[in-house]
């Protein structure tokens, strides 16, 4: 489902890899996310730029995604669209994950702070 | 007054093509802010249908009915047989109030924070969920 890229600062880019990320797919994605935390990734950047609408349950999964990382990496969002960001606003996730406006600007901001 | 009915298996792998299908119905009868929170509630009240509400056949499908009248458009969701009423203005939670740790409890507070009117209760002798949207367009 999801696909990865590594770049440079052993930062991890993940596109869900669906169009719609809701609570049909979204446990899969937490749980691949989940495992690539678990086999030692820990500064990921999810890039929403192909994802046109996310509902409560794909926040969930990504908020259980930001809880596993904890204090030991760093989450942020990159690429969202306009329903997309909404949605994050409207749920008050805007306050919770850092949001960038696409992936070159989180990997450079992740870079900096490492 | 307009009226559409659609079936959706009672099943998660169908709640996304149930909501393209109910949006593509409605274009041009909502503006675009209207339609992004129509979507929201459509999803989160099919996927909380199919996951909460017990049926004595998970084979019989899900009704939904869009139905407009001079200025808004109502979706109604019906309750599969057999399932215990449930009205979800009784526990659905402000979206302020929730904790911005938890992985789920949104859903009906998006619905009710998103709908211009929630009711629940009995229509054409069948217990469901109506939601109305103030509309832009005509059918």
């Amino acid at each position: 489902m999801i696909h990865t890229a590594k770049h440079d600062s052993d930062i991890t880019v993940i596109r869900p890899g669906v169009d719609r990320l809701t609570a049909v797919n979204a446990k899969a994605f937490k749980d691949e996310v989940t495992a690539l935390i678990n086999d030692g990734a820990s500064q990921l950047i999810v890039d929403f730029q192909d994802v046109t609408f996310l509902d409560s349950s794909g926040l969930g999964a990504l908020v259980g995604v930001l809880k596993k990382i904890g204090h030991r990496g760093d989450l942020a969002v990159a690429g969202l669209t306009t329903d997309v960001a909404q949605m994050f606003k409207i749920c008050r996730m805007d306050r919770v994950f850092t949001t960038y406006a696409n992936v070159d600007a989180a990997l450079q901001k992740m870079a900096e702070n490492q | 007054m307009t009226s559409k009915s659609f079936h959706m298996q009672n099943d998660l792998g169908d709640v996304d093509r149930m909501v393209v299908s109910l949006k593509t119905a409605v274009e041009g009868v909502l503006d675009d802010a209207t339609m992004f929170k129509f979507e929201i509630c459509a999803s989160e009240a099919l996927s909380n249908i199919v996951k909460h509400a017990a049926s004595a056949d998970k084979s019989d499908p899900i009704l939904v009915q869009l139905s407009e009248t001079k200025s808004s458009l109502n979706i109604a969701i019906f309750d599969p047989a057999g399932a215990t009423p449930f009205d979800l203005r009784d526990h659905a939670r402000d979206l302020d109030t929730v904790d911005p740790l938890a992985e789920s409890g949104r859903g009906m507070g998006l619905i009710m924070q998103c709908a211009d009117a929630v009711t629940y209760g009995s229509q054409d002798g069948r217990i469901g969920l109506i939601l109305t949207f103030t509309k832009s367009g005509d059918f």
